[in-house]
């Protein structure tokens, strides 16, 4: 069974405490929850092949979502719901850079020659094959997996952050696991 | 690279490397990969692929993130009942003024010595009243007038006369006649108008009120 009171996604009521205090006007809770999944927003832009401007992109996100912290019902655990504020911050970016690309008229769609810009940043070799390993998903599976491998997110969570069902989000994981063991076998 | 056939373990491995699990399934998952070499394959490609992840990610500038966030939550600022507040403030005034009103022309009641300017009685009898001997009230006889002075230097009213109106209205705290020093006849009747909202307000038991009609009183609660 998993413990929710052992949450890698954080701790929910902690969070809850935050949103409250803030909300009765504690600015410094504003910075603790920022501190709280700064981090993890970061690595899921990285997971998720973003490259340029992350810090840029996790400002984005928690000024989207502090600014519609009313339609957050708790549904969620708070860094769930940041991770989808998030995740379509991310599609309007490529959206934007696949408009950008097709003005110059230069065609470059696939997702994961993207991922591979982090090539430069990846010095050691067994963390070359992981990325490379990464990279070759398709970007659902990247998604699903990231959040599955570096955040520890449920099934439940990764559903509700990537807009799938929680059976949907089993299947991606899985697949995304064989393929990541055969290319490492290569 | 081996999947180990227990599906259901498998499944558990990210949660066991973020510490997700409860006492009894780590208990049982750890039992599993003792034994399961695909498992503890497994699990160390999950820490690899969640360090690499971790080493390629920026940190993040937190003050930036912060300055730029909303300084207060909107919706804490729609708590305050802006037209409440308003409204309350409004009442506050108000009494404030009515009490300091009241409470000015009370006290340059008490200072009637001071000879300046005289108010004539707001209503008076021309008559001195008569006496119901039935219910003791006093009875104002039919030809009573009344006569509300409009300016300060109106007709004179004969002290008998003010006296009798001041027996009539004194034991409402009100005087009918004062010396004021330093008002001016706007201000004496801004004084008044503040008078007739404060009798505006109803009273919960009216006195009987006994008319006299030529030689027979009335009253309107048939008494
Ligand atoms: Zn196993």
């Amino acid at each position: 069974m998993t413990n929710p009171a052992r949450s890698g996604a954080g701790d929910d009521q902690r969070d809850s405490d935050l949103i409250a205090r803030w909300k009765a006007g504690d600015e410094r809770a504003a910075t603790e929850l920022v501190e709280r999944h700064s981090a993890a927003l970061a690595r899921f832009a990285v997971s998720s092949g973003e490259r340029n401007d992350i810090d840029e992109l996790v400002q984005d996100t928690f000024v989207r979502a502090f600014n519609s912290l009313d339609g957050f019902r708790g549904d969620s655990s708070f860094r769930t719901w940041l991770f989808t504020i998030e995740r379509r911050l991310l599609l309007d970016r490529r959206r934007s850079e696949k408009r950008r690309r097709d003005r110059t008229e230069i065609q470059e769609s696939d997702s994961a020659t993207e991922y591979d810009a982090l090539d430069s940043v990846v010095a050691d070799e067994t963390q070359r094959r992981l990325h490379d390993a990464v990279a070759q998903l398709s970007p659902t599976q990247r998604e699903v997996f990231a959040l599955r491998v570096a955040e520890g997110l449920s099934y439940k969570e990764i559903a509700e952050a990537v807009g799938t069902t929680e059976g949907a989000a089993r299947v991606h994981y899985h697949n995304a696991m064989r393929a990541v063991k055969e290319f490492l076998d290569e | 690279m081996n999947d180990c056939p227990n599906a259901e373990i498998r499944d558990q491995l990210p949660d066991l490397l973020h510490d997700r699990l409860d006492v009894s399934m780590r208990a049982a998952v750890m039992a599993h990969i003792d034994e399961c070499v695909d498992c503890r394959s497994e699990l160390e490609l999950l820490r690899g692929v969640h360090g690499m992840l971790t080493a390629q990610t920026p940190r993040v500038d937190i003050n930036y993130v912060v300055n730029a966030l909303p300084k207060r939550a909107p919706h804490a600022l729609r708590v305050v009942p802006r037209r409440r507040v308003w409204s309350d403030w409004r009442i506050a005034a108000a009494v404030a003024v009515l009490a300091i009103g009241s409470g000015s022309f009370a006290v340059l009641r008490q200072s009637q010595t001071t000879p300046s300017v005289t108010v004539p009685p707001l209503a008076s009898h021309s008559n001195p009243a008569p006496v119901d001997s039935t219910n003791g009230v006093t009875t104002p006889s039919a030809d009573t007038v009344v006569r509300v002075a409009d300016n300060a230097g109106g007709s004179e009213t004969s002290p008998d006369a003010a006296k009798s109106a001041d027996e009539q209205t004194g034991a409402a705290g009100l005087a009918t006649t004062a010396r004021l020093a330093d008002l001016n006849e706007r201000q004496l009747q801004a004084l008044l108008d503040q008078i007739d909202q404060l009798q505006a307000v109803p009273i919960t038991e009216p006195e009987p009120v006994t008319i006299r009609v030529g030689s027979q009183s009335s009253s309107p609660e048939g008494a």
